[in-house]
């Protein structure tokens, strides 16, 4: 079935998406990236991206880049005056007064330009789904006029795209979250790009988008966000070595790669290094660059391109004749969106948390997509599976909770684990279901809990009871318990088990990230308490089952053993338990060594849950079904 | 049994809603084969480049080490680098053999910086080495032209 693509074609970087089994897929170009520099270049050979920009600085008349800027503007107006003398490619007047750009002697339309960045986003999209590609969504701003729209439709018409709808940059990202779902809503989008800032206010009402107003700044971006790391690192290295970087054209290359880098990665750490060596020399030798640049000094030197952004979500909001209390959700798109300030500014702003988790530098292309998908069927609904948004799992020995059903699983969905008995001849086991993302069963949110009983007296470890999660579509969970032996039976199902509110599943996700690791000692301890008492019952049986066989002198060492283990079972601790068992079963080998040669069967299980040894499709895995009281 | 206006309608809803389902479903096992055979494509090329992220971001390092060398002459670190880059060329490493005099390139080269105003655009000095892996071009040649 053909899909339709939808594209984010933008000032410097271009990206794609499709729906594809009812979810959105990224779909990465031929060289490997999953945006794609707006760059054509216009020659002998033709290029577009990355091939496009290396060669950029040696034809530079032949290079186009930010051709949306030119797009279905007229050749008089004020924008196109101001590029003329920045752009280092000839901007002419074409037919109808339109502006365009001419290499070579041959003039040629913004459309025409945008066309070969759209013709190899097809190609690649083709390549890539292994499917001819014919038809398009294609976003543009908000603030496109209608010369603009057009332009853009026949740039896709000269690809050989049928764009079968354009739709506006903010509304692309806003459904990209989802929220055309919301009944009526007012929605701002704060778009910080490469080179642009937009900023749009939207109303929705019944799944229909209504741009309110738009803002910006049309030559706000990342870009100028590392002029100001290169320009710091150009006045430290003078400082600090006398030499001035900045006529140096490959140490400007060096230190735009390593400025964009240190920018990135002061979006998750609160400091980096950054070092070039190497990066110049003079009479005494080589020069090198190191200096840490911390967020919060990097916060300094950004800050006033920061605050540049304020102005222009105020007049948004005025010219929307809305107030910030109004707006009830907030998109981030764009790369820059990474940086913690800026979310910080915005939260500030709005007084609420923006919607994060989707790739800023995609949002708009997946938003695309979408429409995409749901103009060509594969999606009458935007969300078509679900997922669980919490793990579901059981209770296990010692009060752990055992995972079946992992969070972010798609539903519907099923699994099934044997289980087995914690003690000699019990009859009945427990199953306690349990949602959340904590190691311990107390910790986590108990859905329900149903008894299996009736089951044959057998040794600990021996019964198999399969225990079945079922989730369906709707969230329904069945949860059944099976002895294998017997075939008793027991079930329970859980409505609604999923119906918590997005804040109760952040908080619970939360928490698991706050106690993970006080989470997992406790669970090590458990874990090396069960195995220790495994360990005793081992030794204990193995010594009812070998008799006299056994020497008196090791019969009574194990014994020792068992009893020193047996009494600091419920007291020591996890390194303490851990090293007596080893010992306990060091001992225990000595049953084999006097028993070489009556063969195998009885060969003491080192009890030690972490090694995979009863990891078999039959046997009973991952410790017992928690004690029936 | 006498049908109804009602039941016609009940039926032609149910057939819409069938047909729906079915072409869903039909969408669905069409979206999980191309997927199947997607990441069938993908995980061999993961297993092909599986190092390509890595060797990438050691790279600076083989330039620094390398650009040492010319530095000090120190017959320990020469055998450190030369080992060094024993181990990428195992791995499948090589240069991409960009020259002083060569023809500009886009496939191998980045152009950094130029002279002159010709047609005939050649590379004055190769300012940062380049490298495939395989027969993948993991790192452009970063260089100087001039165009006579």
């Amino acid at each position: 079935m053909p899909k339709i693509i939808g594209i984010d074609l933008g000032t410097t970087n271009s990206a794609m998406a499709v729906m594809e089994g009812g979810s959105y897929k990224v779909i990465p170009n031929l060289e490997g990236g999953n945006t794609t520099p707006s760059v054509v270049a216009v020659g002998v050979a033709e290029l577009v991206g990355v091939p496009a920009k290396r060669q950029q600085v040696v034809n530079p008349r032949n290079t186009v880049f930010s051709i949306k800027r030119l797009m279905g503007r007229h050749f008089g107006d004020a924008e196109v005056s101001q590029l003329q003398k920045t752009m280092p490619y000839e901007i002419v007047e074409g037919k109808n007064g339109m502006a365009c750009v001419k290499i070579e002697g041959k003039v040629y339309t913004p459309q025409e330009i945008s066309a070969k960045i759209l013709a190899k986003l097809k190609t690649d999209a083709e390549k890539f789904l292994g499917q001819a590609i014919t038809e398009a969504v294609i976003t543009v701003p908000a603030y496109f006029n209608d010369a603009q729209r057009t332009a853009t439709k026949e740039a896709g018409q000269i690809a050989g795209l049928d764009v079968k709808r354009i739709i506006n940059e903010p509304t692309a990202a806003a459904l990209a979250y989802g929220l055309d779902k919301k009944k009526s809503e007012k929605i701002a989008v704060y778009d910080l790009g490469g080179g642009t800032f937009d900023v749009s206010i939207l109303e929705i009402g019944d799944g229909v988008f209504e741009v309110k107003s738009t803002n910006g700044d049309t030559h706000l971006g990342g870009d100028d966000f590392d002029q100001r790391i290169i320009e710091w690192l150009i006045d430290e290295f003078k400082k600090e070595q006398g030499v001035d970087l900045s006529k140096d054209r490959q140490a400007l290359q060096r230190l735009k790669d390593a400025a964009e880098r240190a920018k990135q990665e002061l979006s998750s750490t609160m400091e980096t290094e950054i070092s070039i060596p190497f990066i110049t020399a003079d009479a005494s030798g080589p020069k090198h660059l190191n200096f840490k640049l911390t967020r919060a000094k990097l916060e300094q030197l950004v800050d006033d391109l920061i605050q540049k952004t304020i102005k222009p979500m105020e007049n948004a909001l005025k010219d929307a004749g809305l107030a910030k209390t109004d707006i009830v959700e907030v998109v981030m798109v764009g790369g820059m969106t990474r940086m913690p300030k800026v979310n910080e500014i915005v939260k500030a702003f709005f007084g609420k948390d923006p919607h994060k988790g989707i790739n800023p530098d995609e949002v708009v292309a997946i938003g695309a997509g979408i429409q995409g998908g749901v103009l060509g069927g594969d999606v009458k609904d935007v969300l078509l599976l679900d997922v669980t948004p919490l793990t579901l799992g059981i209770e296990t020995l010692g009060g752990v909770s055992t995972p079946l059903i992992k969070r972010n699983t798609t539903i519907p969905t099923s699994a099934s684990q044997i289980f087995s008995t914690a003690a000699d001849s019990q009859t009945s086991v427990e199953i306690n279901v349990l949602q959340g993302e904590r190691e311990l069963a107390a910790d986590n949110k108990s859905l329900g809990r149903f008894i299996l009983d009736g089951m044959p007296p057998a040794p600990r470890g021996v019964p198999q009871v399969e225990v079945t999660f079922d989730l369906d579509a709707n969230g329904i969970l069945n949860v059944s318990a099976k002895d294998k032996a017997s075939g008793k039976e027991q079930k329970i199902t859980i409505q609604g088990g999923t119906g918590l509110s997005k804040d109760e599943i952040e908080k619970m996700v939360g928490d698991a990230q706050n106690h993970a690791a006080d989470d997992k000692r406790k669970k090590e301890e458990i874990e090396a308490r069960n195995a220790a008492d495994n360990m005793c019952y081992t030794a204990e049986k193995s010594l009812r089952d070998a008799g006299d066989k056994v020497p008196a002198d090791v019969k009574s060492e194990i014994e020792g053993k068992v009893k020193v283990l047996r009494d600091v079972l419920a007291t020591a601790s996890g390194d303490d338990l851990r090293s007596k068992t080893q010992d306990l079963s060091l001992a225990l080998q000595k049953i084999g060594q006097a028993m070489y040669g009556q063969g195998g069967g009885q060969q003491p299980d080192s009890g030690d849950d972490k090694k995979d040894d009863k990891g078999g499709s039959d046997g009973p895995v991952e410790g017992e079904v928690v004690e029936d009281k | 049994m006498v049908n109804t206006a009602d039941d016609v309608n009940i039926h032609k809803d149910c057939e819409a809603k069938l047909d729906e389902l079915e072409n869903n479903w039909k969408r669905a096992l069409a979206d999980y084969k191309n997927l199947q055979r997607r990441v069938e494509e993908e995980k061999t090329a993961v297993v092909d480049f599986a190092n390509f992220v890595l060797i990438a971001r050691l790279l600076s390092v083989l330039d620094n080490l390398e650009m040492l060398k010319t530095h000090i002459d120190d017959v320990g670190l020469k055998l450190t680098v030369k080992e060094f880059e024993q181990i990428l060329l195992d791995e499948g490493l090589t240069g991409l053999g960009v020259n002083v005099g060569d023809t500009f390139a886009h496939e191998t080269m980045e152009a950094v910086d130029k002279d002159g105003d010709g047609d005939d655009v050649r590379v004055v000095e190769v300012v940062r080495k380049g490298y495939k892996l395989r027969d993948k071009v993991i790192r452009p040649a970063r260089v100087l032209v001039k165009k006579g």
